[in-house]
C-alpha cells in the first residue's frame, strides 16, 4: 500500500519541532507535547491501518529518492510486518519519553548550572532528542543499506551530543568511547557495505511495488561470488558489535549508564535493538548460505550472551548500570531468535525487540524517577522497600520486568514462545540428546533472566523501607511510565495485529535461507 | 484399539456464558486495579467487589458441571483464533475433569474470599490483596478450563505471579511475618525467611519449571502442529508425534521436561523448598494458592496429560515402553516427597509449616495415584490406567483441597488468638472454641485417613495405583507415609487442642468471628459429608471421569474401579496408621515426654531432630550448591567483565600512547635527525621503487 508522506512527515515533523525549540533555554510544555505528538505518528499510521483492516500489507511512502544512476539504487521508506514491531517500539518509547524528558531534563539541566556548567537549554535538548528518535525510525524504514548507513550515522552524533552534553558521570570521556565504538562498528558496517555494493552496483536490498509487494534482491553470493564472504563478515561483524553482544559489549554499560536517563531508555532498548533488525533485515537475505553456516555459533554467542549479560547484572550496584547489563543479555534474545533462522525465531526476535522496547523504557524511567526525585539516587543497594512510598511505579517496574521475563499479562511471553519455538525447530527433539541439549541451554538462560529479575525487583522495592523517603505524587512524570507498562499489556492481548503481518515477512526470510 | 468416542474435537456450545467461568474475575480484577489507580481505595469495594465476582465464577462453575454430568463434555471456541500465527484461539473445554476442577477452585475461592474479608480487614495492602486473589482465582480457573495448552500456560504463568505477589504481600518484611526461627542456621545457611525472600524463591522455583513447560510445549506444537490438547490427543491416539517422538528414543526424555513445570508448581522432590516458605503470605493465601488449588495445578496437569500419553501407548508398544519408564519416574519422586515431607512435619513447631509439608506430602499422593497408574501400562489396559489415575488423582486432589482449606483456615485464627506462629504458644484451645476445635478435628481426622472421612477412601485410590503397577517401593513409601501423616496430625492436634501452651502467653482465647468460622466449619464438615456419601458420590466422579478426553471407559468399568475392595494393604495401612496414633497418643497425653529435653540431652536425637528440622538440609544444599554455584559465577564473570574493560579501555589506550610517545621521540628538534631520517625513509622508497619498477 503506498501512502503519500506517512513517513517522510513522520521524520521531519519532529525535526521541525526542535529547530523551533533550538538554542531556547526553557522553551514551555509545547515542546514536550509537539514532540510527543509528532514521535507518535506512526503508531497513529499503524493504529489507523488496523482499524482500516490491512494489517498484512506494507506501508511504502510515496517519497522517494533514486539514485540508480550513481549506482546507489533507491531510497524507500518501507514499513512491512518484519519491521512493524520495530517501528512500533520506536515511536511508542521516543513519544512516551519525549513527554518524561521534560520534568527529567528541567531538573537535570539545574542540576548542571547548579554545579557551575553551562549546559545548552532545554531546546537544544528536544532537537536533539528527536533527531535522535527521527534517525532510529529511518533505520526501520530502510530499504537500502546507504540510506541505512546515513540515518545510522545522525543518530550516532545525535545521541554522542545527548551523552556529552547532559550526561552524568566523566561525560566526555564516555561520550568519546561511545562515539568511537561506535564508528568502529559504523566503519566496519560501512566497509563491507561499500564491498557488496560497489561490486554489486546497487545497495538495495528490498524494492516494493503494488503488484508484487516486496522483493529481497538476490543473495549476495550470486552476485559478487565469493567476495560476499568479505563483505558479510565486516557487515556481521559490525551490527554484532552494534548489537553489543557478549565480547564487544563494553562500550554499552558506560553510554547507557551514563546518559542522561531519557536517553538511557532510547538508547538501551530501541538503538541497539535495530543492529539485531538490521542483522534480520539485510543479513538474512543478503548472505543466507552464510548465515546457515554460522547459525550454531550464533546460537551458543547468543545464549553466552544472555547468562553473561545477566549474571554480571546482577553483580551492580548502579541501577541503571544493571539496566545497560539486562539490555546486554537481552540482545542475545535477539540473537538467539534470529540464529535459528527459522520463521519462528525471527518473528519471536522482531517481537522480543519491541517487548524490550517497552520493558526496558519502562525500568528506565522508573530509575529516572528515582534519580529526579530522590537526589540522584541510583545505588540499589541503598533503595529497599521502595514499593510502599511509589506502589505505581513498583506496579510497573513489575511489567516492566515481566517483559523480560516473558511472563503474562506482558507481550514478552509471546517473544519467548516464539523464539522458543525458534530454538526447538532448530535443534529438533530427535534424540533424547537433543531434548537434554535444549532444556540445558533454555533452562539456564530463561532462569538466569529470571533471576536477575526478580532479584532487583526485591532489592529496589520489598524491605524496609527508608525512613527518609517522602510520600510520593503521582504526577503526570510519573503516570506516562504507568501508560507504557499498560501498552505492553495491551499488546499482549492483541498481539495478532503485530504477528499476523510478522509471520508472512518472517516466513519470507525463512523461506530464503532454506533456498540460499 | 482404543476409542475415543468421548473426545470432543468442534465446538458444540457458544464461548458465552462459559468463558465468563474466569472472564468475569478477570473483570473484577482488572476494575479493581482501575479503582485503586483513580486513587479510590475504599476496603469494603475491595473486599465485597472480589468477593462477588469470585461468586458469580462459582456459579457459573456448578452450572457447567451440571450440565457436563447430565450431557456431557462442553466445549466453547472463539471462531476466530487470539494468537493467529499459533491458530490458539479462546476456548473452554469442559468435560469432567475441568468442571470438577473450576467448581473445586471457584467455591473454595468463594469461601476463602470470604474469610479473607474479615481476615484482612484493616490490612494496609487490602486493595492489593484482593486484586490478586481475584487474579489468581481467574488464572486458576482459565488453567482448568482452557483447551489449548498456550491458554492453560497464560493461566498457569498468572497463578504463579499472583502467588508471587501474596507470598510477598507484606513486604516490608516485618519478623511476625517470617517463616524459621529467626537466627537459625543449618551447615552456614539461614533458616528464616522474610516474605520478599521467600516471594522471590517461589517464582524462581516454579518459573525453572515453567521454562520446562515451555519447551515441550514449543516441541509438540513443532510434531503436532497444534497447541489443542483434544486435537494433541486425537493425534496420539492414532500415533502421530508420540510414535514418533518414541522411535527417536527421544519420548521419556521430552516429556520429563515438559513435566517440569508441573513438578515445580506441585512442589514435588526436588523443588519443594519453594512451598515451605511460601508461609509467609497471610494464612488465607496458604489456603487457597498454597494448598488448595494453585500447588494443584500441577497434578491438574498429569490428570489432564496423563489420559492423552496412554493414548498413544495403545496404539506403540515402543510409546508404552518409554511412556512407562517416565510415569515411573514421576511416581518415585512422588512417593519421595511425600515420604521426606511427612517426616519434616514430625519435628516442626510452626503451625503453617506443618501444613505445608502435610500438603507437599499430600500432593506427592497424587502424583503417586495419577503416576503409578499410568506405570501400570504393561499390566493394565490403557483406559484402565488413564481412568484408574485419573480417578484416584482427582479424588485425593478434591478431598484434600477440602480438608486442608479447613485446616489452613483454622491456622489462621489459631495464629491471630496465639499472637504466634509457633504452636508452642498455643493449647487448650478446645476449652475456648469448641466449633474450631470439632473443625480441626473433622479435617485432621480426614488428613489421617481415618474411615469413613473422605481422606480415607482417596488415599486409599492412590495406594491402590502404586499396587496395580506393581510398584512396591512406591507403595512401601505410601504406606509408611500414611502412619507418619496420621502421627504428626495427632501431634499437631492434641498440642494445640488438648495440652497446656508450652510457653506461656497472653493471649485470650475466643472463637472466631462468624466470617471466618463459617467457611472452615462448613469445609470440615464437608470432609465428613463427602466421606460419608462417597460410595455414591464416587458415581460422580466416576461419570464424570470416562469421559475425560476420550479415554474410552465406560462409567461401569470406572465404577468397578472405584469399587471399595479391602486388600492386605487396606489393612497394613489402617493397622500401622492406628499404632502411630497409639503412640503418639501415649507419647504426649499419657507419658508426658518432654521431646524439647530429651533433644536438649541426647546428641542422636538432636542430630535426627535437626536433620528433620532442617528439611534434610536440602534447602542448605540449593543455596550452597546451586544459589553460591551462580553467585560465585556471577563474581567470576564480573572479574572477566573488568579484564575486558581494561583490556579494552587502558590496554589498547596505552599501546596507542606509546605508539605515540615512540613517534615524539623521532622528533628531537635536531636537523641531524631528520636529515638522517629523510635520507633513510627516501632511499627505502626509491628501493621498493626500483624493486616495483624492474
Amino acid at each position: 500500500m503506498e501512502a503519500p508522506l506517512v513517513w517522510s512527515a513522520s521524520i521531519i515533523l519532529p525535526v521541525l519541532v526542535g529547530l523551533a525549540g533550538l538554542g531556547r533555554k526553557k522553551p514551555g510544555y509545547w515542546i514536550a507535547y509537539a514532540s510527543a505528538v509528532t514521535l507518535l505518528i506512526p503508531f497513529g499510521v499503524i493504529l489507523a491501518s488496523w482499524s482500516s483492516g490491512s494489517v498484512a500489507s506494507p506501508i511504502v511512502d510515496t517519497v522517494k529518492i533514486d539514485l540508480s544512476r550513481y549506482k546507489i539504487g533507491m531510497f524507500q521508506l518501507l514499513m512491512d510486518g518484519l519491521s512493524l514491531p520495530v517501528v512500533l517500539g520506536i515511536s511508542i518509547v521516543t513519544g512516551i519519553v519525549a513527554y518524561y524528558s521534560y520534568k527529567y531534563m528541567s531538573v537535570r539541566i539545574e542540576e548542571m548550572e547548579a554545579h557551575g556548567e553551562n549546559p545548552p537549554g532545554l531546546g537544544t535538548y528536544y532537537f536533539l532528542y528527536n533527531l535522535f528518535a527521527v534517525t532510529m525510525l529511518g533505520m526501520a524504514l530502510s530499504t537500502n543499506l546507504i540510506e541505512f548507513y546515513l540515518f545510522l550515522e545522525i543518530s550516532l552524533i545525535a545521541s554522542f551530543l545527548l551523552i556529552a552534553y547532559y550526561g552524568y558521570g566523566d561525560r566526555r570521556k564516555i561520550s568519546l568511547l561511545y562515539f568511537i565504538w561506535t564508528h568502529v562498528a559504523g566503519a566496519l558496517f560501512i566497509a563491507g557495505v561499500l564491498y557488496y555494493g560497489v561490486k554489486g552496483g546497487s545497495f538495495d536490498v528490498l524494492s516494493y511495488s503494488t503488484l508484487q509487494g516486496i522483493t529481497y534482491v538476490a543473495p549476495a553470493v550470486s552476485v559478487i561470488g565469493t567476495a560476499a564472504k568479505i563483505a558479510a563478515a565486516a557487515i556481521i561483524l559490525g551490527l554484532l558489535i552494534k548489537m553489543a553482544v557478549f565480547g564487544v559489549h563494553m562500550w554499552l554499560p558506560y553510554a547507557h549508564a551514563e546518559a542522561p536517563t531519557p536517553v538511557s531508555a532510547l538508547l538501551s532498548p530501541n538503538l541497539i535493538g535495530i543492529a539485531g533488525y538490521a542483522l534480520a533485515r539485510f543479513a538474512i537475505p543478503l548472505f543466507p548460505g552464510i548465515m546457515k553456516e554460522l547459525s550454531s555459533y550464533f546460537i551458543g554467542l547468543a545464549i553466552v550472551t544472555i547468562v553473561y549479560g545477566g549474571l554480571v547484572a546482577l553483580r551492580q550496584d548502579d541501577f541503571k548500570r544493571f539496566l545497560a547489563y539486562s539490555s546486554v543479555s537481552q540482545m542475545g534474545y535477539l540473537l538467539l531468535g534470529i540464529a535459528t533462522l527459522t520463521a519462528f525465531g525471527i518473528g519471536g526476535a522482531m517481537l522480543h525487540y519491541l517487548s524490550h522496547a517497552i520493558g526496558k523504557a519502562v525500568l528506565f524511567i522508573v530509575a529516572g524517577v528515582f534519580i529526579t526525585e530522590l537526589h540522584g539516587l541510583r545505588s540499589i543497594s541503598r533503595m529497599g522497600g521502595l514499593a510502599r512510598k511509589y506502589p505505581l511505579i513498583a506496579a510497573a517496574a513489575l511489567l516492566g520486568f515481566l517483559h523480560l521475563v516473558g511472563m503474562p499479562p506482558a507481550l514478552g511471553l509471546w517473544s519467548e514462545l516464539l523464539v522458543t519455538l525458534g530454538v526447538v525447530k532448530a535443534i529438533p527433539p530427535v534424540s533424547a540428546d537433543n531434548v537434554i541439549l535444549v532444556a540445558t541451554a533454555l533452562l539456564l538462560a530463561y532462569g538466569v533472566s529470571a533471576g536477575y529479575a526478580f532479584i532487583t525487583m526485591k532489592r529496589v522495592f520489598y524491605g524496609k523501607p527508608r525512613e527518609d523517603i517522602p510520600e510520593s505524587v503521582p504526577d503526570g512524570f510519573k503516570q506516562s511510565v504507568v501508560l507504557l507498562a499498560v501498552l505492553g499489556v495491551v499488546f499482549f492481548l492483541v498481539v495478532s495485529l503485530i504477528i499476523v503481518p510478522l509471520q508472512g515477512s518472517a516466513e519470507t526470510l525463512a523461506r530464503i535461507v532454506l533456498g540460499g | 484399539m482404543i476409542e475415543t468416542s468421548g473426545l470432543i474435537l468442534e465446538a458444540n456450545s457458544s464461548l458465552m456464558p462459559w468463558s465468563l467461568i474466569w472472564g468475569i474475575p478477570y473483570l473484577g480484577a482488572a476494575i479493581l486495579a482501575l479503582l485503586y489507580y483513580l486513587g479510590y481505595k475504599n476496603e469494603k469495594v475491595f473486599a465485597w467487589g472480589s468477593v462477588l465476582s469470585i461468586g458469580i465464577a462459582a456459579a457459573i462453575a456448578v452450572d457447567a458441571l451440571y450440565q457436563v454430568l447430565a450431557k456431557g463434555p462442553i466445549y466453547a471456541a472463539s471462531s476466530k483464533p487470539w494468537i493467529a500465527w499459533l491458530n490458539v484461539g479462546i476456548g473452554v473445554y469442559l468435560d469432567g475433569l475441568g468442571a470438577f476442577m473450576a467448581v473445586i477452585v471457584s467455591v473454595l475461592s468463594f469461601l476463602i474470599a470470604v474469610y479473607s474479608v474479615e481476615y484482612m480487614k484493616g490490612d494496609w495492602g487490602v486493595q492489593r490483596y484482593f486484586f490478586f486473589f481475584t487474579f489468581f482465582v481467574a488464572s486458576m480457573l482459565l488453567l482448568v478450563t482452557a483447551d489449548n495448552l498456550v491458554l492453560m500456560f497464560v493461566g498457569w504463568e498468572g497463578t504463579g505471579l499472583a502467588s508471587y505477589a501474596l507470598i510477598g504481600h507484606w513486604y516490608t518484611d516485618e519478623e511476625d511475618k517470617w517463616v524459621g526461627v529467626p537466627g537459625r542456621k543449618a551447615l552456614g545457611i539461614p533458616m528464616y525467611f522474610t516474605p520478599s525472600h521467600s516471594g522471590v524463591r517461589a517464582i524462581l522455583f516454579t518459573r525453572v519449571g515453567d521454562i520446562g513447560m515451555i519447551i515441550g510445549m514449543a516441541a509438540l506444537y513443532l510434531l503436532a502442529g497444534t497447541f489443542s490438547i483434544p486435537a494433541l490427543a486425537a493425534q496420539a491416539s492414532a500415533g502421530g508425534w508420540m510414535v514418533e517422538l518414541a522411535s527417536k528414543g527421544a519420548l521419556t526424555a521430552l516429556l520429563l521436561v515438559f513435566t517440569l513445570g508441573a513438578l515445580a508448581k506441585s512442589a514435588q522432590f526436588p523443588f519443594q523448598e519453594w512451598l515451605v516458605t511460601a508461609m509467609t503470605g497471610p494464612t488465607p493465601v496458604s489456603a487457597l494458592i498454597h494448598a488448595a488449588t494453585m500447588v494443584k495445578a500441577g497434578v491438574y496437569f498429569m490428570l489432564r496429560m496423563a489420559p492423552v500419553f496412554l493414548l498413544g501407548a495403545a496404539v506403540s508398544s515402543l510409546v508404552a515402553g518409554q511412556l512407562a519408564s517416565y510415569f515411573t519416574i514421576i511416581a518415585i519422586l512422588g512417593g519421595i516427597t511425600a515420604f521426606m515431607l511427612a517426616t519434616m512435619a514430625l519435628v516442626s513447631n510452626e503451625l503453617k509449616l506443618i501444613l505445608a509439608y502435610s500438603t507437599a506430602s499430600q500432593l506427592g499422593y497424587m502424583f503417586i495415584g495419577v503416576a503409578a497408574a499410568g506405570a501400570a501400562i504393561s499390566l493394565l489396559a490403557p483406559g484402565e490406567a488413564a481412568s484408574l489415575g485419573v480417578v484416584a488423582g482427582l479424588s485425593h486432589l478434591m478431598s484434600h483441597a477440602i480438608f486442608k482449606a479447613a485446616l489452613f483456615l483454622i491456622a489462621g485464627w489459631l495464629i491471630h488468638v496465639a499472637h504466634s506462629r509457633f504452636i508452642d504458644h498455643m493449647g487448650n484451645y478446645a476449652k475456648y472454641m469448641k466449633v474450631t476445635a470439632v473443625s480441626l478435628w473433622l479435617a485432621g481426622l480426614s488428613l489421617m485417613a481415618i474411615p469413613p472421612l473422605s481422606g480415607f477412601f482417596t488415599k486409599e485410590l492412590t495406594l491402590k495405583s502404586a499396587e496395580e503397577a506393581h510398584l512396591y517401593s512406591v507403595l512401601a513409601l505410601g504406606v509408611i507415609t500414611a502412619g507418619l501423616t496420621a502421627a504428626y496430625t495427632l501431634r499437631m492436634i492434641l498440642r494445640v487442642l488438648h495440652l497446656p501452651p508450652r510457653e506461656e502467653t497472653h493471649a485470650h482465647p475466643h472463637e472466631a468471628p462468624p466470617l471466618m468460622l463459617v467457611p472452615y466449619a462448613l469445609l470440615a464438615l464437608t470432609a465428613l459429608v463427602l466421606g460419608l456419601v462417597w460410595p455414591w458420590f464416587s458415581h460422580d466422579v466416576a461419570k464424570a471421569v470416562s469421559d475425560t478426553l476420550g479415554i474410552g471407559v465406560s462409567a461401569e468399568e470406572v465404577l468397578t474401579i472405584l469399587q471399595l475392595h479391602f486388600t492386605g494393604v487396606t489393612y497394613t495401612t489402617l493397622g500401622w496408621i492406628g499404632l502411630n496414633l497409639a503412640i503418639v497418643y501415649l507419647l504426649y497425653m499419657v507419658w508426658k515426654v518432654d521431646f524439647v529435653k530429651i533433644i536438649r540431652e541426647n546428641v542422636t536425637a538432636r542430630r535426627i531432630h535437626d536433620f528433620l528440622y532442617d528439611r534434610w538440609y536440602i534447602n542448605s544444599i540449593i543455596y550452597i550448591v546451586i544459589v553460591g554455584g551462580f553467585a560465585g559465577l556471577s563474581i567470576i564473570l564480573g572479574g572477566i567483565d573488568h579484564i575486558i574493560d581494561l583490556a579494552y579501555h587502558a590496554a589498547i589506550p596505552v599501546l596507542f600512547a606509546l605508539g605515540a610517545a615512540g613517534l615524539r621521540a623521532l622528533h628531537r628538534g635536531r636537523s641531524d635527525y631528520y636529515l638522517m631520517l629523510y635520507i633513510y625513509f627516501a632511499s627505502t622508497l626509491m628501493l621498493f621503487l626500483y624493486l616495483a619498477w624492474r
